[in-house]
């Protein structure tokens, strides 16, 4: 959903929708920029399995949806998308997490010829976003290195946090918009989905790529990415990424009690960095 | 005009009905479903649908595609509710439908018509917050528990939710099933509401989660074989072209609920048969905005953290 933005707001903090009906803004030598499209066609979703060299993907894979955050002058973009988050799943590759009924399953007799599928169909990843970087060789033009190559961000671990205090100031929010990259309702036994919100305001964008997954009476999960970029400080842009990664069962879940501290059955894990463009 | 037929007027403007008639409609439901078969026979000319979750205006584009009941008989391979917004109205409007034209239309059992599912995914908190209580909630579910588990068509064409179970090899073994019960966690009716056709087994596969069925292109053939039928319509499954053939074209999936959870942009099918069992899927888009009612709210931007 487009939501409408002030036009005088936009122009007092120095910015300018895309044109030709995209959906995002130009502000502080950024360029970001939402697309939302259908679930991708069985033939599309086939080739994509051939790809990523499986034969499972999850049921609704909004492969054409994406959120891009470029800056202009270094021609580093950094965006999100389904292909890569998938890529990271089958790399990933965690074992299968049985749903309940599975204990009274093993008691069926069983059909003589049987095979058991054993792929993640949680589509647990850990993605944490994609980046490239285009730069201009005299040689070649314009030439795209994706991440990995020689000019890939060289994240470096920091002490600082992402300044919550700031963010919840209600500063005036220029572009706002929620991506969905895939999702799967793992056969009615949870729900499995994996999203990237975004926000712009005058002094600074933010984004939240969230994976959560509920297996029911099973587990929970939460992996969360946010990425902060505070304009106008420094010369180069700095970008500090924290990520989270939160898991706990139904079982531990339901020994504790609400007053208690839940962390102490949730296996937890934080990490923050940061770039300079 | 009959309390029923300004019932049904009054549902096809989505405007549920009040408890006391839900409850009378049901009781008269009862009668009708409890003398259905498992395999409940159905004759062409059919136009068979699949999922609906809930979305009532989609539903009324479907009307529109395939015209209206009793004009055109009808069979619907469940999933009538959970996701989307208009559960209570979807499924109180076929059930009158089914009341008023019982030979019409016939509507069989998905997996989401059970108490478990519906209380998580949607169904029960609708009934909630448009009743008050869970009174209708609690009648809808049992009406649920008298629903066919299956249909054939002109013995030809065998229709059911999900799919094949090892535990079924003849039609007879579906018919001698006690299906007036929520739907059970495992065994053979459980497997026909929640079992799905996998390309890359042939024989059975066996769900990563630990339970759930997948069936091949070769469990498919001999069941047909052995039945004597031309091939199996399914739905269960979200097909962006609205529905699927497998192998061979020996099952069909079909899916009714166009921009499912109104967001995944996919078109939805139907299936017309002729009194020749001659084949023609209608496909047909979400509703436009401007006939759902209410317009959809623009989200406030969201000061997420």
């Amino acid at each position: 959903m487009e939501v409408e933005v002030d036009e005088k707001e936009l122009k007092a903090a120095g910015a300018e929708p895309l044109p030709d009906g995209r959906r995002g803004l130009r502000i502080h030598g950024w360029e970001i920029e939402t697309r939302k499209l259908s679930i991708l066609t069985s033939s599309n979703l086939q080739l994509w399995e051939e790809k990523l060299q499986t034969s499972h993907l999850p049921e609704m894979v909004f492969g054409d949806s994406c959120l891009i955050l470029k800056h202009v002058d270094s021609g580093t973009r950094i965006h999100f998308n389904a292909f890569d988050a998938l890529t990271g799943w089958k790399q990933e590759a965690l074992r299968p997490v049985e749903v309940p009924a599975a204990a009274q399953w093993k008691f069926r007799s069983k059909p003589s010829e049987q095979v058991i599928l054993d792929y993640d169909y949680t589509f647990t990843t850990p993605y944490c976003g994609s980046e490239t970087i285009e730069i201009d060789t005299e040689k070649h033009g314009r030439e795209e290195i994706s991440q990995g190559g020689t000019y890939s961000l060289h994240w470096d671990n920091c002490e600082e946090k992402i300044d919550v205090v700031s963010l919840a100031s209600k500063e005036p929010i220029l572009f706002y918009d929620e991506v969905v990259l895939y999702e799967d309702e793992l056969a009615d036994n949870g729900v499995s989905l994996l999203t990237v919100k975004v926000r712009v305001m005058p002094s600074c964008w933010f984004l939240l790529l969230r994976f959560w997954l509920r297996v029911d009476g099973v587990l929970m999960r939460l992996r969360d990415t946010r990425m902060h970029c505070v304009f106008g400080v420094g010369e180069n842009p700095i970008i500090l990424r924290e990520s989270c990664w939160r898991e706990a069962t139904f079982q531990a879940l339901s020994s504790v009690s609400f007053s208690s501290s839940c962390m102490c059955v949730c296996a937890f894990a934080c990490l923050q960095n940061h770039v300079i463009l | 005009m009959s309390d029923l037929d300004r019932q049904i007027e009054q549902l096809k403007k989505c405007e549920p009905l009040k408890e006391s008639e839900v409850k009378a409609l049901c009781l008269k439901a009862i009668e009708i479903l409890v003398e259905e078969s498992n395999v409940q026979r159905v004759d062409a000319p059919v136009t068979i649908c699949g999922d609906i979750h809930g979305q009532f205006y989609d539903m009324k584009e479907l009307f529109k595609v395939g015209g209206d009941c009793p004009k055109t008989n009808y069979l619907f391979l469940g999933d009538f509710v959970d996701r989307g917004f208009y559960s209570v109205e979807t499924f109180l409007l076929l059930l009158a439908l089914k009341v008023r034209y019982p030979d019409r239309i016939t509507l069989i059992r998905g997996n989401h018509e059970s108490r478990q599912i519906t209380q998580v995914y949607g169904f029960y908190d609708e009934c909630l917050r448009k009743y008050g209580s869970v009174n209708v909630w609690r009648y809808c579910t049992d009406i649920f528990d008298y629903l066919s588990l299956s249909a054939l068509i002109e013995n030809k064409i065998f229709s059911v939710h999900g799919g094949l179970s090892p535990a079924i090899t003849t039609l007879d073994q579906i018919r001698t099933i006690d299906r007036k019960q929520e739907v059970p966690h495992d065994g053979a009716m459980c497997d026909l509401l929640w079992s799905d056709p996998e390309d890359i087994v042939d024989g059975w596969g066996l769900s990563p989660r630990g339970a759930g069925f997948l069936f091949g292109g070769s469990v498919v053939t001999s069941f047909n074989h052995t039945n004597n039928i031309d091939y199996i319509c399914r739905a269960h499954q979200l097909v962006m072209e609205g529905y699927k053939w497998m192998f061979n074209n020996q099952i069909v999936t079909v899916w009714s609920a166009p921009n499912y959870c109104y967001r995944c942009g996919n078109v939805a099918a139907i299936l017309e048969l002729d009194e020749n069992l001659n084949k023609q899927f209608r496909v047909f888009d979400a509703a436009p905005q401007e006939s759902r009612g209410a317009p959809a709210k623009k989200p406030a931007p969201d000061y997420f953290l």
